[in-house]
């Protein structure tokens, strides 16, 4: 993710001495990211919105918590794996994937049958996602599409970094399987 | 490595944490072992699929939107840490409202048709130092530069400027100290943060054997609910009438916050509490309410999603 180490901590601080433009400046920095975590681990916009929100809402008291020992980045991705895990305790309609809800996000001037194709790609991943376990999805998201080191993801999840890898390599069996199953059928329809 | 090693080894590499002498392994294991091979590429492909999960981008109405958010959630701490805790910050904080009154030209305005009742002299309520009475509510007094202080045995200190400074102790339960919270409630000089204050001293303990609430308090927090500027003071009214034992009133009151509060917030609460009265009281107003909530497209997925659980703890 941007930012320098200092710059975020500096945010930080600003946000506990009451600087709302800290807030927002972290909300620029960090918000695309965990947007796209929890839109991942929640595979619903809306509610990966609101939780997104609560996330910020949540940094803003606990500012002052923040001990130093993790990145920045590493601490929020932290509050954003509880707050998806408390949201699906809360509230089962988020472990449910929509097909319309994946939605068609396609860069303009790709042709009908391109976009058809693209989003139904993005839907079988979306629900490949959705069938893994929370816990090997959360490890799988933040290395696939976050780029983050073993080492911070177990900081993140608070586990070791042995329980990390075989969490992420568990993941992608089970992905490799399915991708396999779905290309036997799709091959078998077509 | 083993033929069975092959996901840690191809994982680890595609992660770009393998080693050289882990890479080097991998390798040579490969070029002997087609099987292992075959295997790497459905890997690399499964690895390549994900790839074409495109990111959701941050869309400018969410963005707006959150950052109203976190501003009024930044105003509102600015406002909670500035309770008077200690003796200096009490100092500090008079000082503030005084400010905060003079900016606001001394502006009271007592919302009509509040059932004042006096608070007398011989009352529950003591002077604290200084010495003095509780001022007379049945005429309407001005009363400005509020200040609040709990004392380490529950009882709570009220202070303000009458004709003169008061400064009143007592129980928050007491009745004359509940109804000079709710009076001072009423008031317009109060800042945000004042409010939240006398909100939570008047507040009850909600779950079984919630209090009834007295119908002063109700009746200003019902118009806090209603009227107060401040999303987080209408939260907080909303939360204190929820911390109640549920009557027709405090439900009224929470139906209407959930019907037309603009704020997510404060409709997300007043849906918890009805839910909580539902599950205790079926009333159908409620069940009604709940139910066009439930499945009504326009509203926040948190307040919809709330409507729609209740209905189905209630077990109709
Ligand atoms: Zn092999």
């Amino acid at each position: 993710m941007a930012g320098g180490l200092i710059d975020d901590r500096s945010l930080l601080e600003r946000i506990r001495r009451g600087d709302a433009g800290g807030a927002e400046e972290l909300f620029e920095r960090y918000a695309p990211a965990l947007l796209r975590f929890a839109s991942r681990m929640l595979s619903d916009r809306e509610t990966a919105e609101e939780v997104t929100q609560e996330v910020f809402v949540k940094v803003i008291s606990r500012a002052h918590q923040y001990d130093g020992r993790a990145a920045v980045s590493s601490w929020l991705f932290a509050i954003a794996a509880n707050a998806c895990r408390d949201r699906k305790r809360h509230d089962r309609r988020a472990t449910i994937v929509p097909l319309e809800a994946v939605g068609d996000l396609s860069a303009s001037g790709e042709g009908a049958d391109a976009r058809l194709e693209s989003r139904q790609r993005r839907a079988a991943v979306r629900q490949a996602l959705a069938s893994l376990s929370d816990e090997q999805r959360e490890a799988l998201v933040l290395a696939r599409y976050h780029g983050l080191p073993y080492a911070e993801i177990s900081k993140v999840l608070g586990i070791s970094v042995g329980a990390v890898k075989t969490r992420i390599f568990r993941a992608v069996e089970t992905l490799k399987a399915r991708f396999s199953e779905g290309e036997r059928s799709w091959n078998a329809a077509n | 490595m083993e033929c069975r090693e092959l996901t840690d080894y191809a994982v680890d590499r595609l992660l770009g944490e393998a080693a050289a002498p882990e890479r080097d392994e991998l390798e040579r294991h490969l070029a002997g072992c087609g099987s292992c091979s075959r295997e790497l590429a459905a890997l690399e492909e499964t690895w390549g699929e994900l790839g074409t999960d495109r990111d959701d981008p941050v869309t400018p109405e969410f963005r707006v939107r959150t950052l109203e958010l976190l501003e009024d959630e930044m105003s509102r701490r600015r406002i909670r840490e500035f309770h008077p805790r200690k003796r200096a910050l009490r100092i500090f904080a008079q000082a503030a409202a005084l400010a905060v009154a003079a900016a606001a030209g001394f502006l009271v305005a007592a919302r009509g048709g509040f059932p004042a009742r006096p608070v007398s002299a011989g009352s529950p309520l003591e002077p604290a130092a200084g010495a003095n009475t509780a001022p007379d509510l049945a005429v309407n007094p001005r009363l400005s530069n509020v200040a609040y202080r709990t004392e380490p045995d529950g009882r709570v200190g009220i202070e303000f400027d009458s004709t003169t400074r008061h400064s009143v102790l007592g129980r928050p339960e007491d009745p004359q100290i509940s109804r000079l919270l709710a009076y001072l409630l009423s008031l317009n000089v109060q800042t945000a943060g004042e409010k939240s204050r006398a909100i939570e001293l008047v507040s009850g303990h909600s779950g079984p054997g919630a209090a009834e609430a007295s119908p002063d308090v109700v009746s200003a927090l019902g118009a806090t609910l209603k009227r107060d500027r401040n999303p987080g003071v209408r939260k907080k009214a909303a939360e204190a009438l929820a911390s109640f034992r549920s009557t027709p009133e405090i439900r009224a009151a929470l139906l209407d916050a959930l019907a037309s509060d603009p704020n997510p917030g404060v409709r997300l609460v007043a849906v918890e509490a009805l839910a909580a009265s539902a599950k205790e009281t079926p009333d159908p107003k409620t069940i009604q309410s709940l139910r066009e909530k439930a499945f009504d497209p326009q509203e926040n997925g948190f307040v919809r999603a709330r409507a729609a659980s209740a209905l189905k703890a209630i077990d109709l």
